[in-house]
């Protein structure tokens, strides 16, 4: 069982923002959330170089966070295979429009990536063979 | 102005692909043109022609993700359909992230593509209906007189027309006049409906 948005903080100054108030850094989060705990993970080792990354529990959860000025991308890690994920991705999309989001799926879900790049999704990355492309990504968001 | 029938247009290198998609969209109702390469398709399209693209990915010469990338670059609109039978997620990742519409593999069922085409001509028919509907709301606002155009920021901003006398150093009547002119010659039944079409074509 998974903390409820525990906050993973390592060595990587990742994520930071100048928000423009006075020059201080506001640290955006990088918010992972997945149905299968398995999954979760395995992105949360993939991401132990990045500071603040939370997991909700929920994908309600996940949506809440999701929709604070703080987020910084969401990572929704999962297997599209079992249970579309669609309606999730356009409610995501409706509370931040400009929030980068991006799926981990098996490989060959081509029908499935499709879908969720429909409904919002900013990229889809299938795994494996590597969480590199899901890092590269993710830091890119966070720049 | 009568709106131009849309086409749906067909761009794949396999020859017997190319013809069973042009009965399969003939047998539909629906009006197809097939090119047998990217450039032949390009050398002849204009982004004004309303319809949408059934695009193979792997073609010899121009592929179907770097002639999107040319309409891109060429400002089209048309909604694209690809076809493909080796796709992959990356692939579909990269024409979705393009503007694709959809990115289907082959093989598929006839039904499957027919819905998607019909899908893409929806979008691609409401997508011109908004840009006619912005073009018309801009040309009546270029009708205005440069007082009218005053009038009419400073209306929909919500201002009174007292206020409006007061901001331009006019009398409340010519405000009154100029507003009615206003009204009339954006085709605005209401306030609310010139504030609608002020939001439609806001920078």
């Amino acid at each position: 069982m998974l903390a409820p948005a525990m906050v993973l903080s390592t060595q990587n100054g990742n994520g930071a923002n100048n928000d423009g108030d006075g020059g201080t850094n506001r640290v955006r989060t990088i918010i992972v959330a997945g149905r299968s705990s398995e999954r979760t993970h395995q992105v949360l080792r993939a991401l132990r170089g990045f500071t603040n990354v939370i997991w909700p529990t929920s994908l309600e959860s996940a949506l809440a966070q999701a929709s604070s000025k703080d987020a910084g991308c969401l990572v929704i890690a999962d297997d599209l295979r079992e249970e579309p994920i669609d309606e999730f991705l356009q409610e995501a999309r409706e509370l931040q429009r400009n929030l980068p989001i991006f799926v981990i799926t098996e490989p060959d879900d081509v029908a499935e990536a499709v879908s969720a790049m429909r409904h919002g999704a900013t990229a889809v990355i299938e795994i494996p063979p590597s969480f590199a492309a899901l890092c590269d990504e993710v830091k890119r968001a966070m720049q | 102005m009568k709106d131009q029938p849309q086409t749906v247009f067909v761009v794949d290198d396999d020859d017997a692909v190319r013809n069973s998609l042009r009965m399969l969209l003939k047998s539909a109702g629906l009006h197809a043109e097939v090119a047998a390469s990217a450039q032949e398709f390009l050398a002849t399209y204009e982004t004004s022609q309303p319809g949408c693209l059934v695009l193979d990915v792997r073609m010899p010469g121009m592929s179907g993700l770097e002639m999107q990338h040319e309409l891109n670059v060429r400002g089209a609109t048309v909604p694209v359909i690809f076809i493909t039978g080796h796709g992959d997620i990356p692939m579909a990742v990269e024409a979705m992230q393009h503007g694709a519409f959809d990115f289907l593999q082959k093989p598929f069922r006839d039904q499957e593509l027919l819905d998607r085409v019909q899908r893409a001509l929806v979008r691609d028919s409401e997508y011109r209906a908004r840009l006619r509907h912005t073009d018309r709301i801009r040309e009546r606002l270029a009708s205005l007189s440069p007082r009218e155009r005053e009038v009419l920021d400073l209306v929909t901003q919500g201002k009174a027309n007292k206020m409006v006398a007061g901001d331009l150093g006019v009398s409340q009547r010519t405000v009154e006049i100029h507003r009615a002119h206003v009204m009339q010659k954006m085709e605005a039944g209401s306030l609310a409906e010139l504030v609608r079409m002020m939001m439609v074509v806001a920078p």
